[in-house]
């Protein structure tokens, strides 16, 4: 198969198939019932129009990138000291491994209760969901560190603080920022997870939509537009793609010496 | 102080995660005692209590009905992903056609399915199912298709040369082969279908762990929410250990079975 084919036969085969969905939604007659290519570009304008689909995503992209700082925050120094002090890594790691099990948004009750619906549930959630791939992968990043390198460092008289910063840090980035890929697209799936949760379980009296989750719940139980659903899915799913480049880019500007 | 380390770490050796549970459940002891209500933060003996309540209750049926969720749809993702990607690679034309759509589809995640999977199958059974197989579906078929991709030329064209027909070829080289990819991806799989699982049972369904979750917490028994998202963990980190050891055994071989399974 040519390089033309390979490109023209997908183009070819995905313009049938939503040409085919239009005409069939339209020809049994089920608009606004069954979601279509049409109506989901005529919800497309009108929620950008009417700013209502800017605004959740903002919402729901600001409370990721503060959970996801969380995340970073507190699990990248936890992944350091379980990687360089082995009785520490003995000890916690059965201890992170179960606490990791535990889908984060099965937290949402917990989280609720103690930071309530205004956005900080939420938070929690992201923040646990972020936690996790920092602290596994700088665990790695520390073990996979050259020895002799550290013990070269240490030859020369350096310490456990200079040695920390001038040869850990440095040598674990590469691993921490796969990490952080993963840490990122696992934020973005729980904030949706956990909005959602919220939008449908709790039933507040006249709280607006604060993101994309609720965005969704709003559109299925009271309006009832299934093009914005599928709107909504199309956007999250750019987002996570987006979201994805940005991460990569970013692990290639700053460690330009690893070719990943 | 390196000493000291050493020293304390030959004592404490296969003590220390007794030790460090031990300080865990002190500390939240601690800190549900500083905060002084038994429903915001439940002191681990309640839980614990809860737990064994539980048990004899509804525990049994909640969990056996999350494992129904996830062997049917983790199932049939498997398959379908498995049975994709080898026919992904049999035929160039459906690859051609298949990995853009996956490489489309996949970016949006299970969770953004779940109004539209809502509004599909209505609250039950059919929520969790779907999304587990959604979830389930993605790792498997790329690792699949990365691991028939890689396997060694050279051992297909010395089956060949020895006169192996084609099928035995599939399943005596090839699969072999792409083993530790595929199980790899098995694994991946399972972690995304546990989750998935967890968030489809609290928004989607009328069973299953996470449904009880929020069950209990309209009764506000919160000492039985945190022993059900205790048992979310419990249950999940097992599953993968179980896994693990699978892989450990079928791809003992393998040069890389060792940093595959840690």
């Amino acid at each position: 198969m040519t390089q033309t084919q390979r490109t023209l036969l997908p183009l070819l085969f995905f313009t049938a198939l939503i040409a085919a969905w239009e005409i069939a939604m339209r020809g049994f007659g089920q608009a606004g019932l069954v979601p279509g290519p049409s109506g989901i570009v005529v919800a497309a304008l009108r929620t950008l129009g009417d700013g209502s689909l800017w605004s959740a995503t903002a919402g729901s992209l600001q409370r990721v990138a503060i959970g996801f700082a969380i995340g970073a925050g507190l699990g990248i120094p936890l992944g350091l000291v379980m990687g360089m002090l082995a009785p520490v890594n003995r000890a916690l790691s059965p201890i992170v491994d179960s606490l990791r099990s535990i889908a984060p948004i099965a937290w949402i009750p917990m989280a609720l209760l103690w930071l309530g619906i205004r956005g900080n549930a939420a938070l929690f959630i992201v923040a646990y969901a972020a936690f996790f791939p920092f602290v596994v992968n700088t665990i790695q990043a520390v073990r996979l560190i050259d020895r002799n390198l550290t013990h070269a460092a240490r030859a020369l008289g350096a310490g456990n603080w200079l040695i920390l910063r001038a040869v850990v840090l440095p040598s674990a980035i590469p691993s921490i920022l796969t990490g952080a890929r993963i840490s990122m697209a696992f934020a973005w799936g729980s904030i949706i997870a956990a909005e959602l949760a919220m939008g449908i379980k709790v039933t507040s009296g006249g709280s607006a939509a604060v993101g994309l989750g609720q965005l969704m719940v709003s559109t299925l139980y009271i309006r009832r537009d299934v093009d914005a659903l599928v709107l909504y899915m199309i956007v999250i799913g750019l987002i996570s793609l987006g979201i994805d480049l940005l991460m990569r880019r970013l692990q290639r500007t700053l460690t330009p010496w690893r070719q990943a | 102080m390196r000493a000291l380390w050493r020293r304390l770490g030959w004592l404490l050796r296969g003590g220390e995660f007794v030790l460090a549970l031990a300080i865990v459940v002190a500390l939240w002891h601690g800190l549900s005692i500083w905060v002084g209500k038994a429903t915001l933060v439940p002191p681990p003996l309640l839980v614990a209590r809860a737990w064994i309540a539980l048990l004899g209750d509804t525990l049994p049926e909640d969990a056996l009905a999350s494992l129904g969720h996830l062997a049917g749809g983790y199932g049939f993702g498997v398959t379908t992903g498995f049975l994709l990607a080898i026919a992904c690679t049999r035929f160039a034309t459906l690859e051609a056609i298949i990995d853009p759509l996956i490489e489309l589809l996949r970016p949006i995640g299970a969770i953004a399915w779940i109004p539209l999977a809502i509004l599909m199958f209505g609250i039950g059974t059919g929520v969790p199912i779907f999304l587990i197989f959604y979830a389930s579906m993605f790792p498997v078929f790329i690792n699949t298709l990365a691991g028939i991709k890689q396997v060694d030329r050279r051992l297909v064209q010395a089956a060949q040369m020895l006169g192996a027909p084609r099928r035995m070829i599939v399943t005596h080289v090839v699969l072999p082969a792409a083993l530790p990819l595929v199980l790899s991806g098995a694994r991946l799989s399972l972690g995304v279908a546990w989750a998935s699982m967890v968030a489809a049972e609290l928004t989607g369904s009328d069973a299953g762990l996470g449904w009880r979750i929020f069950w209990y917490q309209e009764f506000f028994a919160m000492d039985r929410v945190m022993a059900v998202i205790l048992t979310i963990g419990v249950l999940g980190y097992s599953l993968d250990t179980l896994l693990r050891g699978l892989q450990r055994a079928l791809t003992r071989w393998s040069p890389d079975s060792e940093a595959a399974t840690r």
